[in-house]
């Protein structure tokens, strides 16, 4: 089997059925469950990130009552694998969940094959 | 009533099964031939969309903010130039529907014209019309054609065909139903009449844009009959049974090749209409498995008292302008293209309302999904050899400025400003940055009118017109920046604005992969602002957005981009105009600093972004690039990262008991839920 390239920051270590960082290997936790919980996660208000620009109620930052800037920090690297605007108190999303044995099961029947750039490609 | 069912509506999306004709009709075409008639296809609708922009009165007709397409007999989208895609899906859910309750009554003939823009039976919104006429050839029904386009004014409570204060549809203006406004190729005198009564605040735009739909579906019309004469009846039907063949085959190879699982994003808006509340506008999870796509929308919030509602075929066709230009985008525009994608939506949601819902600002309830749709499919396709195609979401805004009154000209008018809608910035791609300025995420090809065009349409004056400094999301690849305008009343007492708008509390788009959303778009007035001091120094080339906000030139004044219909007195500013940036994408620490200075000379970014966001040093002054001061602060960038995540468990547990303050939460359904609390009461 074969690690695939799932995220610009974030690999699937088929053998193991593991998270990966792209960048400096750190293992996120079991492909069954959310790589986020490998993750760091740092609560930013959104002016830190939006400048306001000017004085008022409006201005080109979110409002921090209504929305936060969630930050998921790769342990090793300190990479930003992902980000969310979510309002405070919202559930996390769980934003990727492959399955993996249908995955499998391809590279196994030959219909596919992880190429050179970790890529899944069709074999046709 | 008799209006199609949900079920029926997402049924009419499906192609129909070819019939033994048509399929022995298809074998038969000689190898060559099928490439050599789907240009041809191409080329009669690329005829059409030019005709249709130089017909039309309307600031979006004249944008190409429209589409121009051909089905089969059965209503079957077959091919279209475009504009605007969402278009692409409501004829066929139309011509299915005049196939089926009126084909014996009043009947189908050679000649008809028929029309509607209701989306009850199907339509995106009553400003969007479309004129459908069926293609005979030896008497038999072989095809139908179409041009669908936007405009801006439908004799609604407001002007500008977006009624913001609109609780219902009865409150819209005109809402046709699928019916014939035509026969023997020609438009009924008193069905103009009609649309100029309704359209009576810009007669000259409704009745125009009429002629021009119509106008344009029977060239089409002409050119197919053409190729049906010179070709035969068999090569055009056989084709179009292909077309859908090779188009299906085509979205299902593609979709195949991505990674299976469940992929999730949640969106969120703050406005409906006039009533600013949080609401979870689109809470998406796509299913791939195989060759096909499932969209459930549960957990999207109700449905809402005003006019941002969307009927489910009017999500589906938001979600096509994503999918037919990044997924796609080398297939033809066909019903076929769909045939392996389900949705499945929630009652009463503001996603799928009551049939007596509102829905006229249907756009600003859509653009979660136009968003959610680029973030799911993206993670789908990254790992697959398609990776280079995956982008960001578009920045999605759509945010609409309508003016209304007397013109310079002495006409009564009522229309839309097409710069800013024009000229948003595109999502971050996973191989670069998002054009700046790139375009109208409805519709790739619109065009944003120049200023001299504006002030020539509009009673204003446009002083000021630049890039919007900072509007691109941050990332390794930044989102496209979008653009600020200054306009100002000018050659008339007074005119009407209102603005269809959300995003000046929070913004809807997710980022991709690390990066971050685009900024807030507020309202900003200038109150009192001195003309003749802003037009010195744009003379001098000096005008800013920065000098705009710092009060040389009038007051600042900040308030919701969104308003209700209210007068502007000569000399007095608009507003400052702003078309949203695209969202980033990856690490905005990963971007190369080389990119970060030239998008500081280029005054794309600031020099306190790019310290802040970017950990990148740039001289102010001369863009100069500090390279070792740059590789210390990233450092220091990193290292406070680390120092301020917590653990994933650990945040939770703390996260979890938190809400939003009840005052926001108006709109949001059950909290965190979005289900409906109490159903609406519409009398």
């Amino acid at each position: 089997m074969s690690t695939i390239h799932v995220g610009e920051y974030l690999d699937l270590d088929l053998d193991a059925e593991r998270w990966q960082c792209h960048d400096c290997g750190h293992d996120f936790g079991p492909a069954a469950d959310d790589y986020k919980r490998g993750l760091l996660v740092s609560e930013r208000d959104p002016s830190e990130i939006h400048p306001a620009g000017f004085e008022g109620e409006y201005t080109f930052a979110p409002k921090g009552d209504w929305i936060r800037v969630l930050e998921f920090i790769c342990p090793g690297c300190g990479r930003q694998v992902e980000s969310e605007y979510l309002p405070p108190g919202h559930p996390l999303t769980r934003d990727t969940t492959i399955d993996v044995a249908s995955l499998k099961q391809r590279l196994a029947d030959g219909s596919a094959r992880v190429n050179d750039d970790g890529k899944l490609e069709v074999v046709r | 009533m008799s209006h199609p069912s949900l079920e029926e509506k997402m049924a009419a999306l499906k192609v129909t099964p070819a019939n033994d004709d048509e399929r022995a009709c298809a074998d038969a075409l000689a190898p060559g031939s099928y490439e050599i008639g789907v240009q041809r296809t191409a080329d009669i609708l690329d005829e059409g969309y030019e005709i249709f922009m130089r017909s039309s009165r309307s600031s979006m007709g004249i944008a190409g903010d429209s589409i121009v397409a051909m089905f089969n007999a059965a209503g079957d989208l077959v091919n279209a130039s475009a504009g605007t895609y969402l278009h692409a899906v409501i004829p066929p859910i139309v011509i299915k529907y005049i196939l089926s309750r009126h084909g014996e009554n009043p009947g189908i003939n050679d000649g008809d014209i028929w029309y509607t823009n209701d989306a009850l039976y199907g339509g995106i919104h009553n400003p969007d019309q479309v004129a459908i006429m069926p293609v005979f050839f030896d008497d038999e029904l072989v095809a139908w054609t179409a041009a669908l386009s936007h405009t801006t004014e439908t004799g609604a409570v407001e002007p500008g065909g977006m009624p913001l204060s609109a609780t219902s549809r009865f409150e819209e203006g005109m809402n046709l139903p699928p019916m014939r406004v035509g026969q023997d190729f020609r438009l009924n005198d008193d069905i103009i009449e009609m649309f100029a009564a309704f359209g009576l605040r810009a007669e000259a735009n409704v009745t125009v844009d009429m002629r021009a739909r119509a106008t344009t579906a029977d060239r089409v019309r002409v050119r197919l009959l053409e190729m049906f004469q010179r070709e035969g009846r068999d090569f055009v039907v056989g084709l179009l049974r292909r077309m859908l063949d090779e188009a299906e085959a085509g979205a299902r190879s593609r979709i195949a090749s991505w990674i299976d699982g469940t992929y999730e994003c949640n969106t969120f808006s703050d406005a409906a209409g006039l009533s600013e509340s949080l609401m979870r506008n689109c809470a998406m999870t796509m299913v791939k498995e195989g060759d096909h796509l499932l969209f459930d929308f549960t957990g999207t919030s109700p449905e809402t008292p005003s006019s941002y509602n969307a009927h489910p075929q009017a999500v589906v066709g938001h979600m096509a302008n994503y999918i037919y230009e990044y997924v796609f985008h080398d297939l033809p525009i066909s019903s076929a293209t769909f045939e392996p994608i389900d949705f499945v939506f929630p009652k009463n949601s503001m996603l799928s309302p009551d049939e007596r819902a509102a829905t006229s600002c249907s756009v600003m309830a859509a653009t979660g999904a136009m968003s959610a749709v680029a973030n799911c499919v993206s993670r789908a396709r990254y790992g697959s050899d398609e990776w280079e195609q995956v982008a960001a979401s578009q920045g999605n805004g759509g945010n609409a400025i309508v003016l209304a009154g007397m013109s310079q000209w002495g006409a009564m008018f009522a229309d839309m400003i097409a710069y800013p809608i024009n000229t948003e910035g595109q999502g971050a791609r996973a191989t670069g940055d998002g054009m700046d300025a790139y375009g109208f995420p409805w519709c790739a090809f619109g065009r944003a009118p120049d200023v001299e065009s504006m002030e020539n349409e509009f009673p204003m004056i446009v002083p000021f017109s630049s890039h919007w400094k900072d509007s691109g999301g941050h990332g390794k690849f930044r989102g496209g920046v979008g653009t600020a305008q200054l306009w100002v009343t000018h050659h008339v007492p007074m005119l009407f604005q209102m603005a269809i708008a959300d995003n000046s509390n929070i913004q809807t788009p997710q980022p991709l992969f690390g990066g971050y959303a685009q900024p807030t778009v507020p309202g900003i007035v200038l109150d009192g602002v001195d003309v003749a001091a802003a037009l010195a120094e744009a003379e001098a080339g000096t005008l800013t957005l920065e000098k705009l906000l710092d009060g040389s030139f009038g007051k600042v004044v900040s308030q919701p981009y969104g308003s209700q219909i209210h007068p502007v007195m000569a000399d007095q500013s608009i507003i400052v105009g702003l078309s949203t940036g695209g969202t980033g994408y990856g690490d905005p620490l990963d971007r190369t600093p080389e990119s970060v200075a030239r998008d500081v000379v280029k005054q794309l970014v600031s020099v306190e972004v790019a310290r802040d966001i970017y950990g990148v040093v740039v001289d102010a002054d001369t863009g100069r690039l500090d390279t070792d001061a740059t590789a210390s602060l990233r450092d220091e960038h990193l290292d406070r990262r680390r120092s301020r995540g917590v653990p994933y468990d650990e945040f939770v547990a703390e996260w979890d008991q938190r809400k939003p303050d009840e005052s926001i939460l108006t709109h949001f359904g059950a909290w965190p839920s979005g289900e409906v609390v109490e159903p609406l009461m519409r009398p």
